[in-house]
């Protein structure tokens, strides 16, 4: 499997939170040929059974949300502009003088309003994103026809290589998760795991989390592993508060989290040399693994984040070898998480 | 002319660094049109009509557009910019971007949303903040792909959409030099300079030079400038439209324009059933600027298109306002050859 073609499928797909059609439509077919797939009806979650269930073994869910931070249509004006809302905590500053997608009755074009420099008396302000308009080129009644109140827009930048394994494109958050994924089962083929392995790629994780409760509690696991991306250092942030890109995936330590699972990772990451990082929070995660260990009875869970850099924008950076490495880890888990050797905290 | 724009918008020119502009151009044009670049880097071309004009007449427009420099290279290999011309750091943040000669892509973003206070939340990035990240470490390995004072462009794909707009960067002003290669293509009735002229942006230094150099009794400059008929802005505060013609200004920051040439511009519209509009406030400026001043004095107007988010990523002009300030520009020139 080709990490940057995966990658590039998954974030090119559009998949708002809420709605992740197009987006599950993809998973579910990345996923086929490792298993029986399902997209659970209520939510839409993408769930795959891995390969045969064998009753002796627990289960464990490997979890990536699906859906991405985009806007949502509320109101159309007279003269045929936009107003919206956010799905998801967008980061507002980067609106202005943005092209969009807005999925009405047809793809159409638009851009986010701004002021010229020659005209605006005050640019010291970041606008809220319930501040802006959206041009659409078009008149009321056209505008009318095309779009209605509800419809999803979306700032488009598909996946392009920067220099190095880096990457860049929307919705790297997190179909960078889903690409460590289907990378590891790839890795798996043919290999003993300890667990019976359920994949779940989550619908709406930007909003609260809500895909994973629901797919948590349908996967019947003990055990779960959730990949998202987290903060990389970028220019003038220090090293305390994030991870470095390229320096590999950061392994959760939480008091929410599993303890013996973040040192098992531990563990295994140093025995087979895998570059990682700690990450540590203090309370929950601000992840789907918040949602998902109390899903059902509970479930031992461990996040691993992949290090990113501008989060939340359309300008977001990842490495694939990041991606690479992250994917190795759980599959090397997965299948040697029994060895019985104590961590060495 | 279309087609046109859209090859002239996708060259990439910011003020100082027009080559790939004027290379395009010159090949266009280099059969029709007697030719001369000047030092700093215009393009004079003279075109010979069938007739000699009582008026020596100059129709200018510019080659360059807004964009950032690199004026430093972190050690972490992100880049530090600075914006040539003026450009609102809110409408930078966020975007791509290509660097240097080579095209490098990277893009322009900072710490994530999730880990500022809730006041920086609110306030933009300013320039002095702002890096690009091209997906290097470390400063040394990008100093092999980057030299300081290599430029930076946006990135921005043509597009039509909408009713009859178009969209793309560096429209301002990759529009007036499209009329301009039309008319230099269609051939004059009466001699005529067309300068395409460099660093419009960073104070109208082109044709200051240009103007000189081509002494005109008459200047037509043609234009891109802002139209606010946005939802948050009303009354004189939209200063023009899209879809209502042409611009014809009698006042801006840098020119008081001819009067005889503003009426007559307006007189040539209605007799021809071109629609035409003048601005609602004392905004923005152009070559005039520069051109009206030149020696003893020059009779300048202004021809510009109405344009949406001017100096952003995403210039929006309306199709027909295109076709207007062309065919208008014409009859124009037509009533002052002879004037």
């Amino acid at each position: 499997m080709n990490t940057f073609d995966t990658l590039s499928q998954l974030c090119n797909a559009v998949g708002v939170s809420g709605a992740e059609n197009a987006v599950a439509q993809k998973a579910a077919e990345l996923l086929q040929s490792y298993g029986e797939v399902v997209v659970t009806p209520a939510l839409g979650n993408v769930m795959c059974r891995v390969g045969v269930f064998d009753d002796k073994k627990p289960t464990v869910i490997l979890d990536a949300h699906m859906d991405e931070i985009g806007m949502i249509v509320t109101y159309i004006t007279d003269d045929g502009f936009l107003k919206v809302s956010g799905c998801g905590g967008i980061d507002s500053r980067i609106l202005l003088g943005q092209q969009v997608a807005i999925y009405g009755k047809e793809k159409l074009i638009g851009i986010v309003t701004s002021t010229p420099p020659h005209l605006e008396k005050d640019s010291t302000a970041a606008p809220d994103i319930d501040e802006i308009y959206i041009d659409t080129g078009l008149d009321g009644e056209r505008a009318n026809e095309l779009i209605s109140l509800g419809d999803i827009v979306l700032i488009e930048n598909d996946l392009e290589r920067l220099q190095g394994g880096r990457v860049t494109a929307k919705a790297i958050d997190d179909r960078s998760g889903m690409t460590a994924i289907l990378l590891a089962l790839d890795l798996l083929k043919g290999r003993d795991t300890f667990y019976n392995i359920v994949v779940l790629f989550s619908s709406q994780e930007e909003i609260g989390e809500r895909g994973a409760a629901t797919g948590g509690f349908l996967s019947k696991a003990s055990t779960a592993i959730v990949v998202d991306v987290s903060f990389a250092k970028t220019h003038g942030e220090s090293d305390e508060n994030c991870g470095i890109m390229g320096k590999g995936p950061m392994i959760g330590f939480a008091p929410s989290l599993s303890g013996e699972m973040s040192d098992k990772f531990k563990l295994i990451a140093e025995k087979n040399r895998i570059p990682y990082q700690i990450e540590v929070m203090n309370g929950r995660t601000g992840t789907n693994a918040d949602a998902i260990g109390i899903s059902g009875h509970g479930k031992a869970t461990v996040t691993i984040s992949i290090p990113e850099k501008h989060m939340h924008t359309p300008v977001e950076i990842v490495d694939l070898n990041d991606i690479e490495n992250t994917a190795v880890l759980i599959a090397e888990y997965l299948c040697n998480c029994d060895s019985g050797e104590e961590a060495s905290v | 002319m279309i087609n046109e724009l859209e090859r002239l918008c996708l060259l990439d020119g910011i003020s100082g660094s027009e080559s790939e502009v004027r290379e395009y151009i010159l090949s266009q044009i280099k059969d029709n049109a007697e030719i001369t670049v000047d030092p700093l880097g215009n393009v004079i071309a003279f075109c010979k009509g069938r007739k000699k004009p009582k008026n020596k007449i100059m129709v200018s427009a510019h080659m360059d557009e807004v964009g950032m420099i690199v004026t430093y290279i972190n050690s972490d290999g992100t880049l530090k910019i600075s914006p040539v011309g003026g450009i609102d750091p809110r409408a930078v943040f966020g975007k791509r971007v290509r660097v240097g000669k080579q095209g490098i892509l990277g893009v322009i973003g900072g710490k994530a949303v999730h880990n500022l206070s809730a006041d920086e939340r609110k306030k933009p990035v300013s320039f002095d903040k702002m890096t690009v990240d091209i997906g290097a470490d470390n400063g040394e390995e990008v100093k092999k792909l980057v030299s300081l004072g290599d430029s930076v462009r946006f990135v921005s794909p043509f597009c039509r959409y909408g009713n009859g707009f178009v969209k793309c960067k560096a429209i301002d002003d990759r529009a007036g030099c499209a009329i301009m290669l039309r008319m230099i293509r269609a051939g004059v009735e009466y001699d005529t300079y067309f300068t395409f002229v460099v660093q419009e942006e960073i104070g109208l230094r082109g044709a200051t030079a240009a103007a000189y150099t081509v002494a005109p009794d008459y200047a037509f400059v043609l234009e891109s400038t802002t139209a606010a008929d946005i939802p948050s802005a009303s009354g004189a505060d939209r200063v023009c439209e899209l879809g209502k013609g042409p611009v014809v200004s009698f006042m801006d920051r840098h020119t008081v324009y001819d009067n005889e040439l503003y009426e007559l511009a307006f007189c040539v519209a209605r007799e021809n059933n071109i629609p035409c509009q003048t601005k609602t406030k004392i905004a923005g400026g152009n070559d005039a600027g520069a051109i009206h001043v030149s020696r003893g004095g020059v009779k300048t107007a202004a021809i510009s298109l109405p344009c949406r988010y001017l100096h952003s990523p995403c210039c929006v002009i309306n199709e027909n306002d295109f076709e207007n300030a062309y065919t208008l520009t014409k009859l124009l020139l037509d009533r002052t050859y002879n004037k």
